[in-house]
């Protein structure tokens, strides 16, 4: 099912409260941007994984938490966390 | 002056000048008659298809002398003459410069062979041979090749193709297919392999141009993976055999490479004709594991030992992640003489030092392709490297085949990508036992210098699809 921008904020919000195990209400969304990625992995990729070198059109979602910025990368296809702690993942 | 005299010399320089008038006359038509029944220029001949061509082209054959015969030294050209009239035949020319050599034209149109014959058995006659009709060789008589421009509704927007100036773009930015296609639209008899996220192999314009397992071919067996029955190509995902594409990337890259052309539906790809072998090991969303990407390139090349004549891999994919399996799978796809195209990657960096996989990988069959632009201009997104990326193509805004019989316009080395792969297959067409280290030669030198790409790869230049076929 594709995802839309919405739903696209809600689940990284969750999945960084998650991962910092905070409640989701305390991660804030600071930006939500409409962006073309260089890959189908929206520029995410986890280990081992390859992705199309194709343009890809999403949204990159900057959120707050505990005093710091997190970046997201969503298309219609997935949510990727980027470079948390220097590692990419695929919600 | 008398006035007598006067008259006698403007009545003699009036004969001269007739004269004259009458000698230049007479050498116009001896050169009209000689060009009419000269030998047809082999280009000619080629392009006679129409009623009148054809009818004009006999027109001319007719009266070309038949023999040409050496008439032994001393035989008289009075001699000569009553031998020929004798058979009914006629001195057409004399050639001056060899003694006793005559063109000779049978006024009966008997077949060349039998006039030699009979002059042959004569004892005047030194030799007579047939006046063979002289062609050049097709690349001497080509002269400049006529493009070739197809039918497909949406041509004219393949700017890749045929950059005419569409939408800004600069006139001539683009791969030369149409001159290529006088030389050859490609071959059903190439297999490639588009390893991706699959193929839609129902697509209304590549359906006519997909792979399928010949019914006399086992279907595949693998020791781990066991008898998959991969009558449409290989999923590597879950091993299954249907290579259906779930994102539309695999099949734009497919439609590239292999769209039906001259169907009168959508577009043309560079190949009107080629067989696309689908392989999937990108999932939905366009992105897959290292260990599927080899499970795939491992089963081309047990397609290639058992008959399947796969000669090129085209992988629009990649990352910046290092794998020796992956490296070793593509050593062993060279080793079958299986080239592997890949796509140079999209962050706009120096690959030569920030490597980009596989197109990174220093293995004699890989070729990195960078993105060009409508302009000839480096795509902005597109990774270089002057001694990592091979080659350039264009790779923005490429109007190919998506899921659901539907066309959609996408840029990427992804897109960049498929075109070599084309081209390679079309060299391939033409040259179908050519090896892959002279196949990756044949196409790094064919290229049009780019100004923008000087020093960003190795070649500096755009493919160019009719280069590659001369």
């Amino acid at each position: 099912m594709a995802i839309d921008k919405n739903s696209a904020v809600e689940n990284a919000r969750n999945d960084l409260a998650k991962r910092l195990n905070v409640n989701a209400a305390d991660v804030k969304e600071k930006s939500v941007e409409d962006d073309d990625f260089p890959d189908m992995a929206l520029g995410a990729a986890e280990d081992g994984e390859m992705s199309g070198q194709m343009i890809t059109s999403g949204w990159r979602i900057k959120l707050e938490a505990q005093g710091k910025t997190y970046e997201y990368r969503a298309d219609k296809n997935q949510v990727r966390a980027f470079n948390f702690k220097g590692k990419n993942h695929r919600v | 002056m008398n006035r007598n005299n006067f008259v006698i010399h403007l009545a003699l320089a009036l004969v001269l000048v007739l004269v004259a008038a009458f000698a230049g006359q007479l050498s116009r038509w001896r050169k009209q008659w000689k060009s009419h029944i000269g030998p047809i220029p082999a280009s000619e001949k080629k392009r006679a298809t129409t009623t009148e061509e054809i009818a004009l082209s006999e027109m001319r054959s007719f009266g070309r002398p038949e023999v040409l015969v050496k008439f032994k030294t001393g035989v008289s050209q009075e001699t000569i003459e009553r031998l020929t009239a004798l058979r009914h035949d006629r001195v057409e020319d004399r050639i001056e410069n060899v003694e006793g050599l005559e063109a000779i034209d049978d006024l009966d149109n008997a077949d060349a062979a039998t006039v030699v014959s009979e002059y042959q058995q004569l004892a005047e006659v030194e030799y007579a041979e047939p006046n063979f009709e002289i062609e050049l060789d097709a690349a001497e008589t080509a002269g400049p090749l006529v493009p070739i421009l197809p039918h497909d509704p949406q041509f004219t927007d393949q700017w890749a193709l045929s950059n005419s100036g569409q939408r800004g773009g600069k006139q001539g930015a683009d791969i030369s297919a149409t001159l290529a296609w006088a030389t050859t639209t490609g071959s059903d008899k190439v297999v490639v392999a588009v390893l991706d996220s699959g193929v839609d192999y129902t697509h209304e314009d590549l359906i006519q141009n997909m792979w399928m397992r010949p019914a006399s071919m086992a279907p595949y067996h693998d020791n781990e993976l066991g008898t998959i029955d991969d009558e449409n190509g290989f999923n590597a995902i879950d091993s299954s055999s249907d290579p259906m594409d779930e994102n539309g990337h695999g099949t734009h890259c497919a439609g590239i490479i292999g769209a039906e052309g001259e169907n009168e539906i959508g577009i043309a790809g560079v190949n009107w004709k080629v067989k696309i072998m689908p392989l999937k090991f990108m999932n939905a969303g366009g992105f897959g594991t290292t260990k599927d990407a080899i499970e795939a390139i491992n089963y081309v090349i047990d397609r290639k030992k058992a008959g399947v004549n796969v000669r090129i891999i085209s992988a629009s994919w990649g990352s910046t992640q290092r794998s020796r399996a992956l490296e070793d799978a593509i050593r062993k796809a060279y080793e079958n003489d299986i080239l592997f195209v890949a796509a140079a990657g999209n962050a706009t960096v120096n690959n030569d030092r920030n490597p980009h996989f596989p197109s990174s990988y220093n293995v004699p069959n890989v070729v990195s392709v960078a993105a060009l632009d409508r302009h000839d201009e480096l795509a902005k997104f597109s990774n270089w490297g002057v001694k990592s990326v091979a080659i350039a193509a264009p790779g923005v805004d490429i109007l190919s085949t998506w899921l659901g019989n539907a066309y959609e316009e996408k840029s990427g080395t992804s897109m960049a990508t498929p075109v070599v792969s084309g081209v390679a297959a079309l060299i391939l067409a033409e040259h179908p036992r050519m090896s892959v280290d002279d196949l990756k030669k044949k196409l790094l030198a064919s290229t049009d210098p780019i100004v923008a790409l000087k020093g960003k790869t190795v070649t500096g230049g755009r493919i160019n699809a009719a280069k590659a076929l001369e």
